[in-house]
């Protein structure tokens, strides 16, 4: 990477997203074209049902997302007294950032890791494990901190609420598509030349939703790159950051509340690193993020 | 089409422009008054912190008074203050006089171990950062508004919405522009 400058890696990373996503959708005409060409009419149902099933269930969550999580991760809600620093720590990162003050919980959990969520700015929610608070000085949860409003600042649960609807379309089509076949739902057969052959929609119906899965995954990674990127615009300290991110990788223990369905929203991804390979991982790998950190911190036109 | 209802449209088109042109230079305005008074808010409650810091390290340390004196100084020079430039001077002069009182502290171990310092060190730490992001903020917003008042379209609609560059907030002190998290 040439530049270790943050204005010129938002910009990047904001076109990175730009391009998979766009690409996502490409994927979801692609596979609406697979379903219309070899299962005519039955086919061409599948598709209102499927982005109907898959707008609902993703909508839903992304609008009550900050309640939600709060089920699923065991977090509290914590008021100014019972954690001043904290409080004074995300005071300090909304006034650098102009973001109006956001819901801050704690949960109980000795391995650190810290997540953002909420549908605005305005209904945010940022948590953080009692592990991370004990284990980081006053700079490292500033760095934390910042990188879990700038997800609030770049709408990142609505991003990756567009990216997990268009995954979901593509696989639910696939799904659909390949109970019909194997229940010999192909009975448009018989009717002409003029359709592809069944056979044929196979491997695409195979490869679609993975192909979907990796973008997701791609655009989870570029939001967690913009987001190292706009905390240092915010605290213009990436030393903070990179330390804390150090911390975490020589932290062993692992979230106990954990699920794949939140585990995009970490700082850190919660599951084990030997679960998931490159293409399919939420994060970028934690010491190229360092060293993206310690680039900036060695230019000194950071402050501009 | 007629050529009258052609020309209807295209004055409808060119009035909404302008006025959401004029309505976003108007409201950068607003927004680099609205940071500058968060400087302000802080610079405030900074200064109402210190008469507190002075008196504790007066009881542990009472004949560091070059020190003591610089502060009490620096923050009566802040409060008298009025001009954006005279504002971040003395605002500048106060950073660095309250280093020096710290750095003096830092000698006297009951002092610093005394609960009511460590009470002031958080808060003197989270204070001098909300001090350096509002001013930080308060910079990105006069870089948005003077970026839209020199370039083209809202360029066009500066005389009309009565809106100019508008001046940074500059501290002469370099090392405080580079490093805002100041270790208390």
């Amino acid at each position: 990477m040439i530049m270790a400058n943050f204005r010129a890696l938002q910009a990047v990373n904001r076109r990175k997203t730009f391009f998979l996503l766009f690409f996502m959708g490409v994927l979801v005409w692609f596979i609406a074209y697979i379903a219309i060409a070899s299962f005519g009419g039955s086919g061409a149902g599948v598709i209102p049902l499927a982005v109907g099933i898959s707008l609902v269930s993703v909508w839903g969550s992304y609008y009550a997302s900050d309640k939600l999580v709060l089920k699923m991760t065991r977090a509290k809600v914590i008021e100014q007294s019972d954690h001043p620093q904290l409080f004074n720590l995300v005071n300090e990162v909304c006034i650098a950032s102009g973001l109006p003050m956001p819901k801050v919980a704690i949960v109980e959990d000795p391995a650190p890791n810290a997540f953002a969520t909420g549908r605005n700015p305005n209904h945010a929610l940022i948590a953080f494990t009692t592990g991370l608070l004990n284990s980081m000085d006053r700079d490292e949860i500033q760095g934390v901190v910042a990188h879990e409003m700038a997800h609030v600042a770049n709408r990142d649960t609505l991003v990756s609420a567009v990216a997990a609807t268009t995954a979901g379309v593509v696989a639910l089509i696939s799904d659909i598509l390949m109970r019909m076949l194997w229940f010999g739902g192909g009975r448009n057969r018989d009717h002409g030349g003029n359709q592809m052959p069944i056979f044929l929609a196979i491997i695409p119906l195979i490869l679609a939703p993975i192909a979907a899965t990796m973008l997701k995954s791609a655009v989870s990674r570029k939001r967690e790159s913009l987001a190292d990127a706009t905390a240092v615009s915010f605290t213009r300290n990436p030393a903070g950051l990179r330390s804390a991110l150090e911390v975490l990788a020589r932290d062993t223990t692992v979230v106990q509340a954990r699920s794949s369905a939140v585990a995009h929203m970490y700082i850190e991804s919660p599951l084990d690193a030997s679960a998931a390979s490159r293409l399919f991982a939420t994060h970028p790998p934690i010491a190229e993020r360092i060293a993206t950190l310690r680039k900036m911190e060695s230019n000194p036109e950071i402050v501009q | 089409m007629d050529l009258s209802i052609v020309l209807i449209f295209l004055l409808i088109f060119v009035v909404v422009y302008a006025i959401i042109q004029y309505n976003r230079l108007v409201r950068l305005n607003v927004q680099v008054d609205e940071a500058f008074s968060q400087i302000e808010v802080q610079l405030k409650r900074r200064a109402d912190l210190i008469p507190n810091l002075v008196e504790t390290v007066k009881g542990y340390a009472a004949h560091e008074r070059e020190a003591l004196e610089n502060v009490v100084q620096a923050r009566a020079a802040s409060t008298s203050a009025s001009t954006l430039p005279a504002i971040a001077a003395a605002d500048g002069a106060l950073t660095n006089a309250l280093r020096g009182l710290l750095a003096v502290a830092e000698a006297y171990p009951d002092l610093k171990a005394s609960s009511n310092f460590l009470q002031l060190q958080e808060e003197l730490a989270t204070t001098e950062n909300k001090v350096s992001f509002s001013r930080q903020f308060y910079n990105e917003t006069v870089r948005t508004l003077n970026t839209a008042v020199k370039t083209i379209p809202t360029s066009f609609f500066v005389g009309l919405a009565k809106v100019a560059e508008r001046e940074f907030y500059e501290v002469d002190d370099p090392s405080a522009r580079n490093v805002p998290n100041v270790k208390f």
